[in-house]
């Protein structure tokens, strides 16, 4: 009993113990709040590139990058020239050419077809694909951890798996 | 030798606490840094324009009509010490620019320009044998220098069928603006016109960007097979009977659908710099729809048709035709100063009789009964279409100070009125669609986001009933076959009516020149088109029947073609 207490009052009475477990505590503190420091700079980093990228799709300056508009722009020029090559004075200059000539009424055969509707307008609406488009952003951007977690064990007992 | 160790551990500690403090200095000191922000342009708001493609434009069966191409905007940055005599001399070799001008361009700037624009709207193949030219004059150790010039791709307006349908499309200038047809009058709903806006330039805030919506997408009833066919036949028959311009219009007299619409003279839209020259001073753009004029004859069917609903005349009635009659003082005669004895309605009609419908207008009718129904039909208001530049014309009504006694009989016979030649398709309509008057039109429908809203077809008016439209297209019908009509389509039956139209001058008709005119509408048993063809002033004829009325039938042998309509006997499954 005497030699624990001894013990005991040894290293209570070694200052550079005590003090060592301060600066161990201190650079325990440290390293935590250097750990969220870099982590909030590697986030801040981050989103500050997809900003950047972004604002370079976003872009109207000519660059080597094809940007948002310079897409569209490039669609809307090619569908004009695709245009021109088939207007009706095109069409009808190579249908000459290759022998063909108008139709008069007398050329025509009829033939009735029942319930047969013709056509009469295009229709350029976008059909709908009939299941739900992907969520622009993915849930783990939205999502609490607790929110994972119970994505988690839900989607491993829908796998089969156990929790 | 603890108090050796104590030192390193405390030095070691000192250090490590400044570097684990310095990290979240360091990121303090970032966030708000004015050094760093003026770099990452944090808090900073810029200016910034857009560029929307201005929306296209489709025909009914999704051909592209007016769509947009890309052409360059050629700037010199100032800033960088330009090498201008090199610049101007490139401006002269791609560009064809004068080299003075070019030098002016970028010398006669005020102070502190930064950056001038040397040309715009450059096409493609201009643009890439100046960038050539800067390319060359990097690896040209001779130390010309095209560095400063700068490259800004962008679209313009483009009609890739060129003067195809151009009356009706309008055009777009240099700044966007549409003028004249559908550019104009959905010049707001086509837009895409540029815009500046503060936009932050903190990457961070990149999603707060405004999304600046493009152009709608419309698409028209103008089918462009019609149109083309329309157009060739029109400019032939202006080289055949040489008048002096024309218009034909096509619709569809159910829905009152535009299918085709053409007048003299066009232009191709890609080059509307010309159009001073080509419409010089009060030359319409669209003659369909901007210029009114006496019709002439065509008018007649709108008096039989008053006169058919009201009850006062009926097919059978019998009209004694002496050769001339009196209203308001004033003699009317025939077309040929000839009598032509007993005449029933029909017959007045194949006739054409002046007298005979001046004496339905003035004897049976009466100028209250008479112009009610002219105003029913329209006439003297603007029909509404969705093309700028409509005129309404002029029907003179009892107690204007113009309006005399006699224009009662003149006006049955369409002279004395004004109108343009929508007006009287749309008046037409009723006549071949059961009564009911359609608003015609030549927007089908817009696109926006995928999600295309078409038009519905409106009915403006039924001015007359079903049964009166029946029975007047019978007997224009009658009429056509009795005189063995030029309009007269092999397997079709047709109704239609001719007009030769004196024309007013200021010193009284211009006894030199008419105007000749056909409308028509068939096959009579479901009618799929209404056809309006006016000539103005032809020079090889005087008479409708001969210019106007071959011109009708040559439109309606394409129609059937192009939109797949079988002869009667096919239709009614009496055919082979």
């Amino acid at each position: 009993m005497n030699n624990v207490t001894q013990i005991v009052l040894k290293v209570r009475q070694a200052p550079w113990r005590v003090q060592r477990q301060w600066v161990g505590l201190f650079l325990l503190g440290l390293v935590l709040v250097a750990m969220v420091a870099a982590i909030y700079l590697n986030i801040t980093v981050r989103a500050t590139l997809a900003g950047r990228e972004i604002q370079m799709l976003e872009s109207n300056t000519t660059n080597d990058q094809p940007d948002i508009p310079e897409n569209q722009r490039i669609n809307s020029d090619l569908e004009t020239q695709l245009a021109g090559l088939t207007s009706v004075e095109s069409m009808q200059q190579r249908a000459e050419a290759m022998g063909f000539q108008p139709a008069v009424p007398d050329d025509f055969t009829y033939v009735t077809v029942p319930g047969y509707s013709p056509t009469n307008a295009v229709d350029m609406s976008i059909p709908s694909s009939g299941t739900p488009l992907a969520p622009l952003l993915l849930p783990e951007y939205n999502e609490s951890l607790f929110d994972w977690l119970a994505r988690q064990l839900a989607s491993s007992v829908q796998a089969g798996g156990q929790p | 030798m603890r108090m050796v160790y104590f030192g390193r551990y405390l030095v070691i500690a000192i250090l490590m606490a400044l570097a684990g403090i310095a990290i979240p200095v360091q990121i303090v000191r970032l966030q708000n840094s004015q050094e760093v922000a003026g770099i990452t342009g944090q808090g900073v708001m810029v200016w910034k324009t857009f560029y929307p493609a201005r929306g296209e434009i489709y025909d009914r069966h999704g051909h592209l009509l007016a769509g947009n191409k890309t052409v360059y905007e050629i700037g010199v940055d100032l800033t960088s010490n330009p090498d201008l005599q090199t610049i101007a001399l490139a401006a002269q070799m791609s560009l064809g620019m004068d080299i003075s001008e070019a030098m002016t361009k970028m010398t006669d700037v005020p102070d502190g320009t930064r950056y001038v624009v040397l040309d715009d709207f450059v096409p493609v193949e201009n643009a890439e044998k100046l960038m050539q030219l800067q390319k060359d004059a990097r690896a040209d150790p001779s130390g010309r220098n095209l560095d400063a010039l700068n490259f800004r791709a962008h679209l313009m307006r483009s009609y890739p069928e060129n003067d195809l349908a151009s009356t009706v499309l309008g055009y777009v200038t240099e700044d966007n603006h549409g003028y004249m047809g559908v550019e104009e009058k959905y010049d707001n709903v086509l837009a895409g016109i540029p815009v500046t806006l503060l936009v932050p330039a903190d990457p961070r805030r990149a999603p707060e960007y405004p999304q600046i919506p493009p152009g709608q997408t419309l698409i028209l009833t103008i089918d462009r097979e019609i149109q083309a066919s329309v157009e060739h036949i029109l400019d032939n028959a202006l080289i055949s009977t040489g008048a002096s311009s024309g218009t034909i219009i096509v619709m569809d007299p159910r829905t009152g659908e535009i299918l085709a619409m053409s007048s003299t003279p066009r232009m191709d839209p890609n080059d509307y710099q010309q159009v001073n020259q080509i419409f010089p001073g009060e030359t319409p753009f669209n003659r369909a729809i901007s210029q009114a004029y006496e019709p002439g004859s065509v008018a007649k069917i709108f008096t039989m048709a008053g006169a058919l609903d009201s009850g006062k005349v009926t097919p059978g009635t019998i009209f004694l035709d002496t050769g001339s009659i009196v209203v308001g003082g004033v003699t009317i005669y025939n077309w040929d100063r000839g009598a032509w004895g007993y005449q029933d309605m029909t017959g007045c009609l194949a006739h054409s009789l002046n007298v005979c419908l001046a004496w339905v207008s003035d004897r049976q009718m009466g100028s209250d009964l008479f112009y009610s129904y002219m105003q029913r039909f329209g006439l003297g208001h603007l029909t509404g279409i969705d093309l700028a530049g409509e005129t309404p014309g002029r029907l003179k009504l009892p107690g204007d100070s113009d309006w005399y006694p006699v224009d009662l009989g003149t006006n049955a016979f369409g002279q004395g009125i004004s109108a343009t030649s929508i007006q009287m398709v749309m008046g037409a309509s009723a006549l071949a669609n059961d009564g009911k008057m359609v608003y015609p039109h030549v927007l089908l429908a817009q696109v926006r986001d995928g999600h295309q809203s078409n038009m519905s077809p409106q009915v403006v008016g039924s001015p007359i009933s079903a049964e009166t439209a029946h029975t007047l297209s019978d007997m224009l019908a009658n009429a056509l076959e009795s005189e063995s009509s030029d309009a007269l389509v092999p397997g079709y039956r047709i109704a239609g009516k001719t007009g030769t139209a004196q024309i007013p001058t200021a010193y009284g008709y211009d006894p030199d020149n008419i105007n000749a005119s056909f409308i028509g509408w068939g096959p009579l048993d479901d009618p799929r088109f209404l056809v309006y063809v006016w000539l103005e002033k032809p020079q090889t004829n005087k008479a409708a029947s001969v210019v106007a009325a071959p011109i009708f039938k040559q439109v309606v042998e394409d129609l059937v073609v192009l939109m797949g309509i079988p002869p009667d006997s096919i239709r009614s499954g009496n055919g082979q």
